[in-house]
């Protein structure tokens, strides 16, 4: 109980530092700047693509436009996102623009939560004003109060980047309903929440170890090269053609190399959106344990340090 | 109040090949205020975080009220620290991290002993001013305040008048004296005059081993020498040795008579009463008198 409240009153005293500071407020800002430039650069795009198709085919009616476009769009989400039917089906719901910036804006997400919290540890061992809090409280309720002040944090700067995403998508896609954008709002932020789990513990394991912050973000880095270096590698050797929905992904692996892409967690990132519930409750364990691991290894390091 | 406060046993601490800290063993009592003595590089600091929990002993036994400091949340409400080069966290107003420190401490009403505490350091306009912006004193002050919030039994200052201005550092060594007799106060300071002042015991340090740990009375030789510092006149020395109860007698430089006499066997009043006695009937006149050696005197000699 003691150890709760320990964690709680860090997560509160940090949580009301954080947003008084200027930081918050800059990340803020550029991630709206990533997000408006995503937006804008793909919603022009995406528009050029309806517009040539309705120009191509000037005897067909806007129905069988739109069917067109539909299949088109699926076959994009095979092409790039995925290839698991269920998942470009599922997705193909959602109006392009906001899918491709949503995506893209999950691969900055790893680098915008190293940004904001690269110094959380080590930015309080160099000054050694970690010292006027061990004598309070335990080193482990430091690594998770600050742990979850980084995730309120993130929370709330990515709730406010997702409605504007849906937002905007809404303003170009008319027919994307109510009942939709509060589904996929919820959604998105929820699995982009989950999956930001095991970057914020990354995070906070390369601050844990270290006694300069600019040491920690260069390690945050490198471990999330490290991270969709693996991915990548695993993805490559995989076995292609037997994407069977639903099947363990193992038994798709032809060569050892393949399966580099278990030890990384950017490879579990896509089932978060999955219509089917035990992809998606796999992925968000998966998601969960990384974190759990990185969380566990930074008090590990931290209890073991002298500071 | 006469239990073991601390207590230290064969403790080291290792950096690599260095030795920072090598065997050191000492107790403090409860209630007592303790200087922690050494030049340069001695293993004071080292010692100190080590109290602290802030560094993990390399062997040793190390215990603060019984506790070992480096077992988690042990010394949360026992002990406050004013550690010697933590920064306080520039952006923090001043009473929203005292708040937030005592919130963490568990106290019952944060804010209120926030006040209190700033209070007490006679800073309570700094209450809405970011850390960062406060003077080297300034700074100094705040972090003896949080140091005290909660009244824990023991208090550990490192270097607690360290660039302060005279008038500062008096009222930091009067909140000091404060302290002694309610709470264990361990000092680490270089400013030995300050700490002869304040401590009623002390342990000197050198190269990481301890050199000598007494009573204050003990180190300076307090029970059994005084001085005596003559402004002019001829100190007939012999007749002093020959006063009852004085051992020996020598003048030394800068024209200052030193008496040792047997401490068990007379008390030291009424042996100063006597030499001063004497010196004024034989016309030398006298600028003042001390007990005992200097404290920095008995370090120069140690270290």
């Amino acid at each position: 109980m003691d150890d709760l409240k320990e964690i709680g009153a860090v997560w509160r005293g940090e949580t009301t530092r954080a947003l008084k500071t200027g930081r918050v407020v800059v990340l803020l800002v550029l991630f709206l700047l990533f997000v408006g430039l995503a937006l804008m650069g793909v919603g022009l795009l995406a528009n050029q693509v309806v517009a040539g198709a309705m120009k191509t085919a000037p005897g067909v009616d806007a129905e069988q436009v739109k069917q067109g476009l539909m299949a088109a769009k699926k076959q994009f989400l095979m092409q790039f996102f995925t290839d698991d039917e269920r998942l470009a089906d599922s997705l193909a719901a959602l109006p392009l623009v906001l899918l491709v910036v949503f995506k893209l804006t999950l691969r900055f997400v790893p680098l915008l939560i190293a940004l904001m919290g690269f110094d959380q540890v080590a930015g309080e061992v160099g000054p050694k004003s970690i010292r006027y809090l061990i004598v309070r409280v335990r080193r482990s309720s430091i690594i998770f109060g600050k742990f979850l002040s980084q995730a309120t944090i993130f929370t709330l700067l990515l709730t406010v980047c997702t409605l504007v995403m849906v937002l905007v998508s809404k303003i170009l896609n008319p027919e994307f309903s109510a009942g939709d954008m509060t589904v996929w709002t919820l959604k998105l932020v929820g699995s982009s929440v989950v999956l930001a789990l095991a970057y914020l513990s990354l995070t906070a394991l390369c601050s844990a170890v270290v006694r300069q912050g600019a040491v920690a973000l260069v390690l945050n880095i490198i471990g999330l090269f490290v991270i969709w270096f693996l991915a990548l590698v695993g993805e490559y050797f995989r076995f292609p053609g037997e994407a069977v929905a639903g099947q363990l992904d193992l038994i798709r692996a032809d060569s050892w190399a393949a399966y580099l892409r278990y030890a990384s967690v950017w490879h579990f990132g896509q089932d978060l959106l999955h219509p089917g519930w035990a992809r998606f409750a796999s992925a968000a364990l998966v998601h969960l344990g990384f974190a759990a691991l990185f969380l566990g290894l930074a008090q590990l390091a931290l209890k073991r340090r002298d500071l | 109040m006469s239990g073991v406060a601390i207590e230290l046993k064969d403790v080291s601490k290792h950096f690599g090949e260095k030795r920072a800290v090598d065997h050191v063993t000492f107790d403090v009592l409860e209630g007592q205020c303790y200087g922690l003595i050494g030049p340069n590089g001695a293993g004071k600091t080292t010692t100190f975080s080590m109290m602290c929990g802030f560094l993990f002993p390399t062997s040793g036994k190390l215990k603060v009220l019984g506790v070992n400091p480096s077992d988690p949340g042990v010394l949360k409400g026992k002990v406050g620290v004013l550690p010697q080069d933590a920064i306080l966290p520039p952006m923090w107003p001043v009473g929203a991290l005292l708040t937030y420190l005592g919130e963490l401490s568990g106290l019952p009403s944060p804010q209120t002993e926030a006040r209190a505490v700033l209070e007490r350091v006679q800073l309570p306009e700094t209450w809405a001013v970011q850390c960062g912006a406060l003077s080297h004193g300034m700074g100094k002050r705040v972090a003896m305040a949080q140091a005290l919030m909660g009244s824990p039994p023991v208090v550990f200052l490192d270097e607690p008048t360290a660039g302060l201005d005279p008038k500062i550092a008096a009222s930091v060594r009067a909140l000091i004296r404060e302290l002694k007799g309610q709470h264990t106060v361990v000092v680490s300071s270089h400013n030995l005059q300050e700490l002869e002042e304040l401590c009623d015991a002390t342990a000197i340090l050198d190269k990481g081993r301890l050199v000598s740990a007494a009573t204050m009375a003990e180190m300076t030789g307090a029970t059994a020498e005084f001085r005596v510092q003559v402004a002019s006149g001829a100190v007939p020395l012999s007749e002093v040795k020959a006063l009852s109860g004085c051992r020996d007698a020598k003048v030394e430089a800068n024209n200052v008579l030193c008496v040792h006499f047997d401490g068990q066997g007379v008390k030291p009043e009424e042996i100063i009463t006597r030499v001063v006695k004497l010196l004024a009937e034989r016309n030398v006149l006298i600028l003042g008198v001390w007990r005992g050696k200097r404290l920095e005197e008995k370090v120069l000699q140690l270290t």
